[in-house]
């Protein structure tokens, strides 16, 4: 098809310059596919029902959410947990494959992976609500949700102060605004009563994530924050980062009393020549805890933390 | 001894001492030395178990890699190139990623799977750089050496994609590169990985002088070019594979020390090969030392240590040498 | 020591036709052989049958007695200096050092150079005028040192046969003369020296014999008288030259422009 422009080499594209005939078809063509679109998105969209009302999540963004949410995916085994401590479980619609507790959650379609969820999965789930966790990864999934019409928010679940304001928000989006708030009370006083006291001298713990390369967690994390309830003290409770590699000669320099492990009661390093430096390691002195409630901020916190104590009052002997 | 072998030696010495001197548990001098000779002091424990066999992995694999590199830059004929360019770091890393995937609790499985990770990809490049003829062309080999790294770390990605997240994170940083594990056993592995591959590439010394200067002028000279450059291509690769296993990638130590060495000394490889192994060592282990002293007790990668500063080092020689 | 062809045909692998067809001759020690011909006429291929590298479909590629598939590569290296068309320089060396990398056949792997060795690199270094460059890096020097460098490589071999390819390539009227007259004295010392050049007319002076290929075949050999004519020269070249004889009576070639065709060949 020859140019018709007068620009040399011009590739300017077919609809410019062609005959009016041409450009008819392909606005006929046009509307149609706008059609379809219209159709598509309004299709995907879910069932209309109640006000809305806008909220700014955990990062920052403005959303526009149903007033009660009744189909609700929750891409955060924590937030899946709390949506059955407050009595939505029935509105759950999709949940990521970590989440395991409590067991009805099994009843749950699962939709894959939490961070960099599979969005087309989600959307096929038909949410009115989407709970993503905060990170760089899951906001471009969120941003798909909402210019799909389908309200995503992304929360911050890495501590202990989350829980209860997960579940006070959770509670007022789907409705529950009362079981919520009794919910989180409850938590709070469990938590206090499991709390263990300040201790003079809490024992140390290494908190060891991973042994080739040796890795551990600072006081940020989840896991440090619970010993610390649990009357014990992050022996790198100082480490500039929230979870980083160490040298297991910093490990023998801090002598921890004891070593955290969440993989074997004793684990398969434990008799590597170079760890017998860490006097933990050469005595043995393991405390293990395998088990969702040790990494996942969520309502079985208190329950965490009387285990952590139990385990620490049986090292000490 | 010359001058500058003199100054090599003193700084070999420097830099073994100061790695053990440096540590996360402070001891003074004395009380190092002490820990050295008597294993009964109580500095004996950390000294001996902990910062000793790692200085002188640090050293061994320093030296390894600088070696390789030496090496190869002169198979190559490109003073550009890199043991990493071969794509047995992405073969490596595949091995690493893939135990780690499936969970392997042994010790030594990781680095194993590493290991041969890094042979298989080292046997596929070679396969694709063999030419009709038999002979193995460098230029296809560093072609090949990019395709199957590339294709490597795909098939890590995707692995990576698939499995979980937090063991898949604790891999790549293995993969980074350090030394906070290191052993008498992870050295002992390494030597025996190591000797033989640095036995040979040594005595290619005088053979790789000839390669450099084209294949058929080799032969004219009287070198077996096949056969060097299959040893040395072999040699290369192990011993690159054997510190991958050991401790992950770290690299730059291969690319640049080499050139320094070059350009301080005399390209000539009986000369450069073992001072790049000597030169190389001391900027591990001093890279190593940094890589546990900014931030303690975080330890930084020590590939990202080597990167930070042989960067630098790097385009400051690249002018020299264009200059 | 001689070397000789003896109805050498090489094919390369896959190739249709031959690369080299029956060809034939001897080089003796203190004799110069030009060997010349139109580009991929098998120059380079004869060169490598020569020295064993390309083994022949027929007849026989000859170093010394023995034919050259059976000499080992160091051997050979002993016996035969080559002195190649092009070589990289990567890694640049000193002058001395590149001379020294000549006694590799001679040294092996590990040896460390001796006395013996330092004295072959001496007297190559000054045979070939170049002993004041000892320690220039080679990136450093002109094209005619460069080839004289190279030339004293070859002879720190300590060698009874001397090859080189196109050594006058890129190198002007000074550089070229001053080659030429060190392969006259090296050759006249006792080696036999092979030179392939497409500078006919100072092979024509300078060599003892010629060899002119054409497609993998001689089209002449003998004199330069013999072989310099103007109907092999116009057959091989595909270009009419009226040749004249130079005052030491080798014959000298002109190539003809059209406008000149019609004046006659021969003056």
């Amino acid at each position: 098809m020859a140019c018709r422009t007068a620009a040399p080499g011009c590739s300017t594209p077919v609809s410019v310059h062609l005959g009016t005939g041409v450009f008819r078809v392909r606005a006929r063509h046009q509307s149609a596919s706008l059609i379809l679109l219209l159709v598509v998105v309004a299709a995907c969209r879910p069932e209309t029902g109640g006000a809305v009302r806008t909220l700014v999540d955990d990062a920052g963004d403005t959303v526009a959410v149903r007033a009660v949410a009744h189909r609700v995916v929750s891409l955060i085994p924590a937030t899946t947990e709390l949506l059955f401590a407050i009595g939505a479980g029935p509105e759950l619609v999709g949940r990521t494959r970590w989440c395991d507790y409590p067991a009805a959650a099994a009843h749950v379609p699962d939709l894959g992976d939490g961070i960099n969820p599979n969005v087309e999965g989600v959307v096929a789930a038909r949410p009115d609500l989407v709970v993503l966790y905060l990170s760089a990864q899951d906001a471009s999934a969120a941003r798909r949700l909402r210019a799909l019409g389908i309200p995503a928010i992304q929360v911050r679940s890495d501590a202990l102060a989350d829980v209860p304001r997960l579940t006070r928000l959770l509670g007022s989006l789907t409705g529950r605004a009362a079981a919520a708030d009794s919910v989180a009370a409850a938590f709070e006083r469990d938590l206090a009563a499991a709390t263990a006291p300040v201790p003079a001298d809490p024992p140390s713990v290494f908190i060891l994530v991973w042994d080739e390369p040796p890795m551990t967690v600072g006081a940020g994390s989840y896991l440090s924050e619970l010993l610390a309830r649990a009357g014990a003290r992050n022996a790198f409770a100082d480490l500039p980062a929230s979870s980083g590699r160490i040298s297991i000669e910093s490990a023998a320099a801090r002598d921890p009393d004891l070593v955290f492990t969440s993989n074997a009661a004793v684990p398969a390093f434990a008799g590597r020549p170079e760890w017998q430096a860490v006097r933990a390691v050469r005595e043995r002195r393991f405390i293990h805890a395998p088990g969702s409630e040790f990494s996942r901020p969520g309502p079985r916190a208190p329950l965490a933390i009387r285990e952590l104590r139990a385990r620490l009052a049986e090292a000490a002997r | 001894m010359s001058g500058r072998d003199g100054a090599l030696a003193l700084t070999v010495l420097a830099a073994l001492v100061l790695g053990l001197a440096v540590g996360s548990v402070p001891l003074a001098p004395g009380a190092v030395v002490h820990g050295l000779l008597d294993p009964s002091a109580p500095s004996a424990a950390i000294v001996r178990q902990l910062r000793l066999p790692r200085v002188l992995l640090a050293f061994v694999v320093g030296g390894g890699l600088a070696l390789s590199g030496a090496a190869l830059q002169a198979l190559v004929r490109n003073p550009l190139a890199d043991p990493y360019l071969l794509g047995l770091s992405g073969g490596a890393g595949l091995g690493a990623v893939a135990a780690i995937a499936l969970r392997a609790s042994a010790a030594w499985a990781v680095p194993l799977a590493a290991f041969a990770g890094a042979l298989g990809a080292i046997a596929l490049v070679y396969r694709l750089a063999v030419v009709s003829g038999r002979r193995l062309d460098p230029r296809v080999l560093l072609l090949a050496g990019v395709v199957v790294g590339a294709f490597a770390a795909a098939v890590m990605s995707a692995i990576i994609v698939l499995a979980d997240a937090p063991t898949l994170r604790n891999a790549l940083l293995w993969l980074l590169g350090g030394f906070g594990g290191a052993s008498w056993q992870s050295l002992a592995v390494f030597l025996l990985y190591a000797l033989l591959p640095v036995f040979v590439l040594f005595r290619s010394g005088r053979a790789l002088d000839l390669l450099a200067l084209g294949e058929d002028t080799a032969e004219y000279l009287g070198a077996d070019a096949e056969r060097t450059k299959r040893l040395v291509y072999v040699s290369a690769s192990l011993l690159t594979a054997a510190s991958v296993a050991t401790c992950g990638i770290i690299g730059f130590v291969g690319l640049v020390v080499p050139h320094a060495c070059r350009m301080l000394w005399s390209p000539l490889h009986r000369t450069l090969l073992p001072v790049s192994f000597l030169a190389g060592g001391v900027f591990l282990v001093l890279a190593d030392t940094i890589a546990r002293s900014i931030l303690p007790p975080l330890e930084l990668p020590v590939g990202v240590v080597t990167a930070l500063v042989g960067v630098p080092l790097f385009a400051v020689l690249l002018r020299r040498t264009l200059a | 020591m001689i070397v000789a062809a003896r109805n050498l045909a090489v094919r390369y692998p896959g190739a249709g036709g031959r690369a080299l067809d029956g060809v034939s001759f001897e080089a003796h020690p203190g004799q110069l052989l030009a060997i010349s011909g139109p580009n991929g006429s098998g120059k380079t291929t004869l060169l490598r049958a020569l020295l064993g590298l390309l083994p022949p479909e027929a007849g026989t590629a000859v170093i010394g007695e023995r034919p050259a598939v059976e000499w080992g590569r160091e051997a050979l290296a002993r016996a035969v200096g080559v002195v190649p068309q092009r070589e990289e320089t990567v890694f640049p060396l000193t002058v001395g050092d590149m001379v020294m990398l000549g006694r590799y056949a001679r040294l092996g792997p590990v040896a460390a150079a001796g006395r013996a060795d330092h004295a072959a690199v001496a007297q190559a270094l000054a045979r070939c005028d170049v002993t004041g460059l000892a320690s220039r890096r080679v990136d450093e020097l002109s094209g005619g040192e460069w080839q004289r460098v190279r030339v004293a490589r070859a002879i720190a071999q300590e060698p009874r046969i001397l090859i080189l390819d196109e050594p006058t390539t890129s190198l002007d009227v000074r550089h070229a003369m001053e080659l030429f007259e060190l392969m006259r004295e090296l050759v006249t010392d006792g080696l036999t020296g092979i030179v392939i050049t497409h500078e006919l007319n100072l092979a024509a002076r300078f060599a003892d014999r010629m060899l002119l290929l054409d497609g993998g075949r001689v089209a002449a050999a003998g004199r330069a008288a013999e072989v310099l004519t103007p109907e092999v020269l116009a057959e091989v070249f595909r270009w009419p030259v009226a040749v004249s004889p130079w005052r030491d009576g080798a014959p000298q070639m002109t190539p003809l422009r059209p406008s000149e065709r019609d004046q006659g060949a021969v003056s």
